[in-house]
C-alpha cells in the first residue's frame, strides 16, 4: 500500500524539501552531524529515530527555529536563511506538542494564526475544521479539547496557508490507537488528495512502517539509511521466506541446504527459513526436482524494527 | 502590509487574559481607597480653621523641627523646600492644600507615575513575549510567513497601546471618584508650578501660573513617556529571562531599589543616571526637589529615551538572533 504510491511518486514529482549538510553542535555535543535528503511533491517521508536522535533539533532548523551551524534548507528551491517568509509560505508544521492558546476557542486560535497569513486563509476555516472533524467543539475554548483533539486543531493551522509542504514533529505522541488511526488517514490523504509533501518524525515503527513512503534512519545525529520502506527492508540481510509447500517435512529438509540455519515447519504445508536472495532461485528449482508441490514462497517481511536494529547496532527505539 | 493584522492579534490576546481586567480592577479599587482616604483624612485636618491660619501653623511647626537640628539631611531639604513653598503661596493669596476633583486628577499623575504606573505597565511588559515561551506557542508564531523582527514590533505596538489605555484609564477613574468626593469644576484654575531648589536656595525665578488643565495634560503626558520607558524595560527583561515570573521580579527589584536608594545613599550623584531615579518625571516637572541634584525635566527625560532605546535594541537584537529550543 505505502510502497506502491512511493514508487510512483518519487521520480515524476519536484523537490519540495531539499536539506543539506545540516549540522548542530550544543557545547561538545554534536546533536546533528551533515544531514540530507529530499522530499518530493505528494510523498510522506518519515524521520525515523530513538530519543535524543536529533529529529526534533533537525526540525527545528527545517522551520527556522534553531539556526544550523552549517548547511542549508530550502523549500521549493527557496533558502530559508536567505529569504525566511517566502519559504515559510509554502509550509505548515506541529513541532513537539500543538500548543495553542488555551483561553481563546478553536476558531479564534485559527483565526489569530490566518492573520498572519496572506489572504484568504480565513476563508479556509471552514472547510479545515470539517476535515479535522472539529466543527463541533471549534467554539469552546482550546483548554477544553482533549489531545487527539488538540492534534487535530495543530493541522488545522498547519493546513491554513494550504502549504506544499506539512512537517510533523511526532504527531502520534500520546494519542489512542483511534487517534493514530486518525492522523494515519489524514496524512495519507493529504498527500494522496491534495499532493502535500509530508515529513513526519517518529519512534514508533509500526506507524512509520504503515504511513510513509520513504524513510531515513536517524541515530546519534546522523542519517544513516534512506530509502522507501519496500527498499530497506529488502535490503535487510534477514532474507526470511515463508513457504507454502507440500509435504512440508520433505522440503524442510531440502530447505536445509540453502539456509543458514534449519527451517522451522510451521504446520502441514509452511515451512520457515532464512535463504539469501541470491541463494532464492536455486532453492526453487531443488524443490521442484524433489517433486515437493509449490503454491507460494513469501517474504517473511522483516519489519522496520529489524532493520533499524541492523543499522543503528542493537539500539531498541 | 500585513502588520495590523499582527497588532489585532496580540492587543486581542492582551484584552481577552484574565490579567488586563485585574489590573484594571485594581486601579479602580486602589484610586476608590485614595479618594476616601482623603476624604476622611481632610476633615481631621482642615479642622474648621481658616487656612492663613493652619498654614502658618504648619510652616511654624517646621520651622521650629529645623531648628532643633534632629532633622536627617534629605528631610531637612525638603522641609526647607516645603516651608518656602507655602509662605509663596500664603503671600499670593493661594490656598495650597485646596482640592477639587481636578486638582486630584493632577495629584495623581504625580503620585502614580513613580511606582502605581510602572508597576501596572510592567505586569503587561514582562508577560508580553514570556507567556508565548510558557504556554508553547511561540512556537508556531514565529513558523509563520512573517520576521521574527515584525511579530516583537506588533507586541511592542500592542504593549505601548495596553499602557496608553491604562494611563487614560487611570486619569478617567481619578476624575470620576475625586470629582465625586471634591467637585467636577476648576479646570480653569491657576496652578502655581515649577518650584525649584537649587543648591541650598529656593529659585523663585522658574515659577509660573499655569492654567490646570493645562498643566494636568503636561503632567500626565509625562506620566504616560515615564510608564512607556519601564514597557520597553519590561519587553527586555520577557526577552532576555522568557519567564514571566523571573522578568517580573526582576523589573520591580529595580523599582523598589530605586525609591529606597536615594534615601540611603543620597550623596551618591552618579545614580542620576539610574533608570528608575527618573522615573518621577512629573514631580521634577512640577518642582518637587529631586532626590540628587542635577535632575531637570529636560535631563529625566533624555536618561528614559536612552534607557527605553538601548532596551528596545537588544530586545529586538536577542529575539531575532537566539535559537528557540525548549
Amino acid at each position: 500500500m505505502a510502497d506502491t504510491v512511493g514508487q510512483s511518486n518519487a521520480s515524476s514529482r519536484e523537490i519540495v524539501l531539499a536539506a543539506e549538510g545540516l549540522t548542530k553542535t550544543f557545547g561538545k555535543r554534536q546533536a546533528v552531524s551533515d544531514v540530507s535528503f529530499e522530499l518530493y511533491a505528494g510523498e510522506v517521508f518519515g524521520f525515523l529515530g530513538p530519543n535524543g536522535a536529533g529529529k526534533t533539533t533537525t526540525i527545528r532548523m527545517l522551520v527556522g527555529l534553531a539556526r544550523p551551524d552549517h548547511g542549508t534548507v530550502r523549500i521549493r528551491g527557496i533558502d530559508l536563511a536567505h529569504d525566511f517568509a517566502r519559504a515559510m509560505a509554502h509550509v505548515g508544521s506541529i513541532v513537539e506538542s500543538p500548543d495553542l492558546y488555551g483561553y481563546l476557542t478553536g476558531r479564534e486560535n485559527l483565526l489569530h494564526f490566518a492573520r498572519m497569513l496572506p489572504d484568504g486563509a480565513q476563508g479556509r476555516i471552514p472547510e479545515l475544521a470539517s476535515l479535522v472533524a472539529l466543527e463541533e467543539r471549534l467554539d469552546d475554548k482550546a483548554e477544553t479539547y482533549s489531545l487527539g483533539m488538540l492534534q487535530r486543531l495543530g493541522i488545522a493551522q498547519a493546513l491554513l496557508g494550504a502549504p506544499d509542504l506539512l512537517i510533523l514533529d511526532e504527531p502520534a505522541n500520546g494519542l489512542d490507537p483511534a487517534g493514530i488511526r486518525e492522523i494515519r488517514r489524514l496524512v495519507r490523504l493529504l498527500a494522496s488528495d491534495r499532493g502535500i509533501a509530508v515529513f513526519l518524525s517518529s519512534h514508533l515503527l509500526s506507524e512509520v512502517e504503515q504511513m510513509c513512503d520513504r524513510v531515513t534512519i536517524i541515530h546519534r545525529g546522523r542519517a544513516l539509511a534512506t530509502g522507501s520502506v519496500r527498499e530497506l527492508l529488502d535490503r535487510s540481510a534477514s532474507g526470511a521466506t515463508r513457504w507454502r509447500v507440500r509435504p512440508a517435512s520433505r522440503a524442510a529438509e531440502i530447505l536445509r541446504e540453502f539456509s543458514g540455519e534449519p527451517p522451522s515447519v510451521e504446520d502441514g504445508e509452511t515451512v520457515a527459513a532464512r535463504i539469501p536472495r541470491d541463494r532464492l532461485p536455486g532453492a526453487v528449482a531443488a524443490l521442484a526436482n524433489a517433486g515437493i508441490e509449490i503454491y507460494a514462497v513469501e517474504p517473511r517481511a522483516s519489519s522496520l524494527e529489524e532493520v533499524f536494529l541492523e543499522v543503528t547496532g542493537g539500539e531498541t527505539v | 502590509m500585513r502588520f495590523l493584522p499582527l497588532v489585532e492579534n496580540e492587543v486581542l490576546k492582551l484584552l481577552k487574559r484574565r490579567r488586563f481586567r485585574v489590573v484594571l480592577l485594581i486601579l479602580v479599587a486602589l484610586i476608590g481607597l485614595i479618594v476616601f482616604a482623603q476624604v476622611k483624612g481632610r476633615e481631621r485636618f482642615l479642622s474648621g480653621k481658616d487656612w492663613r491660619v493652619r498654614v502658618q501653623e504648619r510652616i511654624a511647626g517646621m520651622q521650629n523641627a529645623l531648628r532643633s537640628g534632629r532633622m536627617p539631611k534629605s528631610a531637612e531639604r525638603w522641609s526647607r523646600f516645603e516651608i518656602a513653598r507655602l509662605q509663596y503661596h500664603v503671600d499670593r493669596n493661594v490656598d495650597p492644600d485646596a482640592i477639587t476633583g481636578p486638582l486630584f486628577v493632577r495629584a495623581f499623575a504625580n503620585a502614580s507615575s513613580y511606582l502605581l504606573l510602572p508597576l501596572l505597565a510592567l505586569v503587561f511588559g514582562s508577560d508580553i513575549v514570556s507567556s508565548e515561551f510558557s504556554q508553547g506557542t511561540i512556537k508556531i508564531l514565529l513558523t509563520r510567513p512573517v520576521s521574527r523582527a515584525a511579530v516583537l514590533a506588533s507586541k511592542l505596538a500592542a504593549l505601548a497601546l495596553a499602557i496608553t489605555l491604562m494611563v487614560l484609564a487611570g486619569a478617567a477613574v481619578a476624575y470620576a471618584f475625586g470629582g465625586a468626593a471634591f467637585g467636577f469644576r476648576g479646570w480653569g484654575a491657576p496652578v502655581l508650578t515649577g518650584f525649584r531648589l537649587t543648591g541650598e536656595a529656593f529659585d523663585v525665578s522658574t515659577i509660573r501660573s499655569l492654567v490646570l488643565w493645562k498643566d494636568t495634560i503636561l503632567v500626565f503626558g509625562l506620566a504616560w513617556f515615564a510608564a512607556l520607558s519601564v514597557g520597553a524595560l519590561a519587553l527586555l527583561t520577557s526577552v532576555l529571562l522568557r519567564s514571566t515570573a523571573a522578568a517580573m521580579g526582576t523589573m520591580f527589584a529595580a523599582l523598589i531599589a530605586g525609591t529606597i536608594l536615594p534615601r540611603v545613599a543620597p550623596s551618591w550623584e552618579a545614580q542620576k543616571y539610574l533608570f528608575v531615579t527618573n522615573l518621577p518625571l512629573p514631580d521634577y516637572y512640577s518642582g518637587s526637589p529631586p532626590p540628587i541634584p542635577g535632575i531637570t525635566v529636560g535631563f529625566s527625560v533624555a536618561v528614559l529615551s536612552l534607557w527605553a532605546a538601548a532596551a528596545l535594541v537588544a530586545a529586538f537584537t536577542v529575539f531575532v538572533r537566539r535559537d528557540v529550543l525548549a
